[in-house]
């Protein structure tokens, strides 16, 4: 009795064991069929595409990063679905996940289970489009493009679509937005006003110093910061090093595309003199002395008590700004217009492995891309509810809007250009944003990512190495005579030379494909 | 009378020692409520005159915006608060239940199968399938993610309460007292209710107030598991606004303009208002198993 019992209770383990084992092991299997799916569609169904009778309905679970799931989701998802049912028969099940920990738990388990669902927000802040893209969360939709996204294809451009590819192939649908950035100041502009400022002689980096040591004067005894420059949110981005990893890994090529040749940009004659500046500055308390120890950049922005501080900016950013934070900002360009893999991989929508019905939700793009109607809706919600038309492309939020529906993220939907101004913005907005995505030079490692694979340990010493350093010499808390050699020595003894090496191989075998 | 105080005084500490505890804890004590009445300070204050002048205990510009605007920002709140206070009391029951009856099986020494019972519960301790398997059981086997049981089922049965319970049973439930009860005619159900269930209540009382706080605090099921908005719990949503704020104060790389969406989200003191409404009842839960605990200390010391 004993021994029969005990037998039965293993094989029960057995069973379970097995069920597991099988579980994981259908996953596989339904990810490769549907990838042979995807491919046998991609090769048939250039009929079905066109008649859209022919399409079986389906649901589109899409997630998106935002402030969370809006009031009235679904009221706009039913005006969204009555719109593209007759199209392509399909209905949006859109959900807004919250910034940070919340979309990349949910997403992160999601793709790491397999779990079915079509349609993704990626970028390279979050759900990291280069790290989830190589490992197969997301379909190569390069095949897919010509069939059923051409309109997409054609409006995005080769500059974006290449930025955007990693090894070739386009993993995501990048948002069609400003897809450049610059460096420069953004001045509080009734300070400015009110010391008799002119900001239009600023050109350079050192221009401003005269202007903080009026501010420091007549405003440091109220807590005004004449420069905001704080751990991360510092000055240093100015130089606009086209960084190999991330900001917390040196090894980088020059913004200005002067050559494809990787430098550790923490120890170059530039970063020296910047520092040097930045000390000088914090010795005579025109960056607050604290600083090192700060990284929240925001809530003195919005107090009135920062005047100047370093910002990635772009046509109207400080209108933007000045809506968003209350107070009056006016921007001043230092460096111009570049476009590189950041911008391009900024904002993108992917489709997952995992989903069934990858081309419907790749048309599904490509109308959101397209059609004003359908971007609108998604952005701004209903309108008469959730907004009220000025005219044909202006519009203003209604109270219902900013209870119910306000993702007031137009830089993640679709096309840009096809969505309304607010009342308060530069009417010529989307022209100002066209005529500077055409003016920004693209970089020459455009579309390059870094494998971080081989030298991983070292980069993460090397990652270490900055935190200790980096705050002290971007906040000018630290003297870069004293602190500087300190930080390369270290650098190099955490194996700086063979990750800077490695990198230089991988751009130069990047530029032999290309 | 003159024994009795002989056995307190052989009983109690020195003054001088008793003077030092005394000091040391009111100081601890200090540490820990103060942060708390910060919290409540600063939930009654004016945004403004926190932005430009700090925190302050004593608001400087009294104002009730704060709470005005969580119960305004809709049922999202109030039904989160609903929520947590369902699930914290389902769930505590279903649970205590259901470890209290394994325990009590596997602490019988006539049971044949304890020790591969109390193995299978004990070897959750020691091992376990890492988070994408144990994603997988809830979302692709049991199907309960986006559902209230998902706040419910992962949290019923915690092996280290089992432990506790187990001993708890073998140490404070005598054999004899099974086995009279046995004699008298009571069946197992009986003799597990209305014999075992009251001797353990100061056992039942401590996992109940771990359960009921582990409910109560519960913010890595919903993050995980939970995906209508509508079912997200208190806990979770103040997890999710301050790690948002906090994400979005610092990420230089979010494309648009963050402070935009920062705007939109809760101030500084309808965050302090939402803290304190999360400790509201909970607090209550303390008083009302206290008195578990004390006579759960006394039943051991008499028997001695």
């Amino acid at each position: 009795m004993y021994k029969a019992k005990k037998l039965i209770s293993l094989f029960l383990v057995i069973g379970m064991a097995i069920t597991m084992v099988a579980g994981c092991g259908s996953k596989d299997n339904a990810a490769t069929s549907s990838v042979a799916a995807t491919s046998s569609v991609v090769a048939t169904s250039s009929v079905a595409a066109e008649t859209t009778k022919a399409l079986d309905p389906v649901e589109l679970k899409w997630y998106v990063i935002g402030n969370g799931q809006p009031k009235d989701m679904d009221a706009v998802l039913g005006k969204v679905n009555e719109w593209l049912q007759p199209k392509i028969n399909a209905t949006l099940k859109l959900n807004v996940f919250t910034w940070g920990d919340d979309y990349e738990q949910k997403m992160g388990a999601k793709v790491a289970s397999g779990e079915e669902y079509d349609i993704a927000f990626t970028a390279n802040w979050a759900l990291n489009y280069l790290q989830n893209a190589p490992k197969g969360a997301f379909v190569d939709l390069t095949p897919m493009l010509d069939q059923y996204a051409p309109k997409t294809k054609a409006l995005l451009g080769d500059k974006v679509i290449k930025g955007a590819s990693i090894n070739g192939k386009l993993f995501a649908i990048p948002t069609n937005k400003e897809m450049a950035h610059n460096w420069g100041f953004l001045i509080n502009k009734d300070m400015a006003a009110k010391y008799a400022i002119d900001v239009t002689t600023i050109k350079k980096f050192d221009d401003i110093e005269p202007y903080l040591k009026i501010i420091k004067e007549k405003e440091g005894a109220n807590g005004v910061e004449p420069f905001q420059s704080v751990v991360g949110e510092s000055a240093y981005r100015l130089l606009d090093f086209e960084k190999m990893v991330d900001d917390n890994v040196p090894g980088a090529i020059y913004g200005d595309g002067r050559d494809t040749k990787v430098v550790n940009d923490f120890d170059t004659p530039e970063a020296k003199a910047l520092f040097t500046t930045l000390n000088k500055w914090s010795k005579a308390g025109y960056i607050r002395k604290d600083a090192d120890t700060i990284t929240d950049f925001s809530s003195n922005r919005k107090a009135g008590k920062v005047f100047s501080a370093m910002a990635s900016l772009k046509p109207g950013k400080d209108a933007e700004e000045s809506v968003s934070s209350g107070i009056n900002w006016v921007q001043v360009d230092l460096t111009p217009a570049r476009a590189t893999t950041r911008e391009m991989t900024g904002s993108m929508q992917a489709i997952s492995t995992s989903s069934k019905n990858p081309e419907r939700a790749l048309m599904f793009l490509e109308l959101f891309n397209t059609e004003p109607e359908l971007c609108n809706i998604i952005n701004y919600g209903i309108e008469g509810t959730h907004y009220k038309k000025i005219n044909d492309t202006t519009i203003e939020i209604t109270q219902a809007g900013k209870d119910g529906y306000a993702p007031g993220t137009q830089w993640m939907f679709g096309n840009q250009f096809n969505t309304y101004l607010y009342s308060t913005e530069d009417p010529k907005k989307w022209e100002k944003f066209k005529t500077y995505n055409d003016s920004s030079v693209a970089s020459p490692i455009i579309g390059f990512t870094f494998d971080t694979e081989s030298v991983k340990t070292k980069v993460a010493a090397l990652t270490g190495i900055k935190k200790q350093f980096m705050p002290g010499l971007e906040t000018g808390k630290a003297d870069p005579a004293v602190a500087l050699p300190k930080f390369t020595e270290k650098l190099k003894a955490a194996g700086l030379d063979e990750v800077i090496v490695e990198m230089q191989k991988q751009v130069d075998t990047f530029l032999a494909t290309k | 009378m003159s024994r009795n105080d002989s056995l307190e005084t052989m009983n109690s500490v020195s003054p001088f020692w008793n003077g030092l505890f005394n000091i040391l804890f009111t100081i601890y004590s200090i540490v820990c409520i103060v942060p708390l009445l910060l919290v409540v300070g600063v939930s009654f204050s004016d945004e403004k005159s926190i932005i430009t002048g700090g925190y302050n205990f004593i608001p400087k510009v009294f104002s009730l915006e704060a709470y005005k605007w969580v119960f305004k920002s809709g049922d999202t709140i109030v039904r989160a608060y609903g929520l947590s206070i369902m699930i914290t009391i389902v769930g505590t029951l279903c649970s205590v239940a259901i470890i209290s009856m394994f325990s009590y099986v596997i602490s019988r020494k006539d049971f044949k199968y304890r020790n591969v019972f109390s193995f299978i519960v004990f070897f959750t301790m020691i091992l376990n399938g890492g988070m994408v398997p144990w994603y997988m059981v809830y979302t692709n086997l049991l199907h309960i993610n986006n559902t209230l049981l998902a706040y419910i089922v992962p949290s019923l049965v915690n092996a280290w309460y089992v432990m506790i319970m187990r001993t708890f049973f073998q140490t404070n439930v005598p054999d004899s007292i099974i086995e009279s009860a046995r004699i008298d005619g009571a069946g197992e159900f009986r003799t597990f209710l209305k014999i075992v269930m009251p001797l353990a209540k100061p056992g039942l009382a401590t996992i109940a107030l771990f359960q009921t706080l582990g409910f109560w605090n519960e913010w890595y099921l919903p993050l995980m598991l939970i995906e209508d908005s509508k079912l997200y719990n208190l806990q979770y949503i103040l997890y999710k606004t301050l790690n948002a704020i906090q994400y979005l104060s610092q990420a230089s790389n979010v494309s648009g303009g963050t402070a935009e969406i920062l705007a939109k989200l809760p101030s500084e003191t309808a965050r302090m208002a939402m803290c304190v409404l999360a400790i509201g009842p909970i607090i209550l839960a303390y008083p009302f198993f206290q008195k578990y605990f004390i006579k759960g200390l006394t039943v051991g010391a008499v028997k001695g």
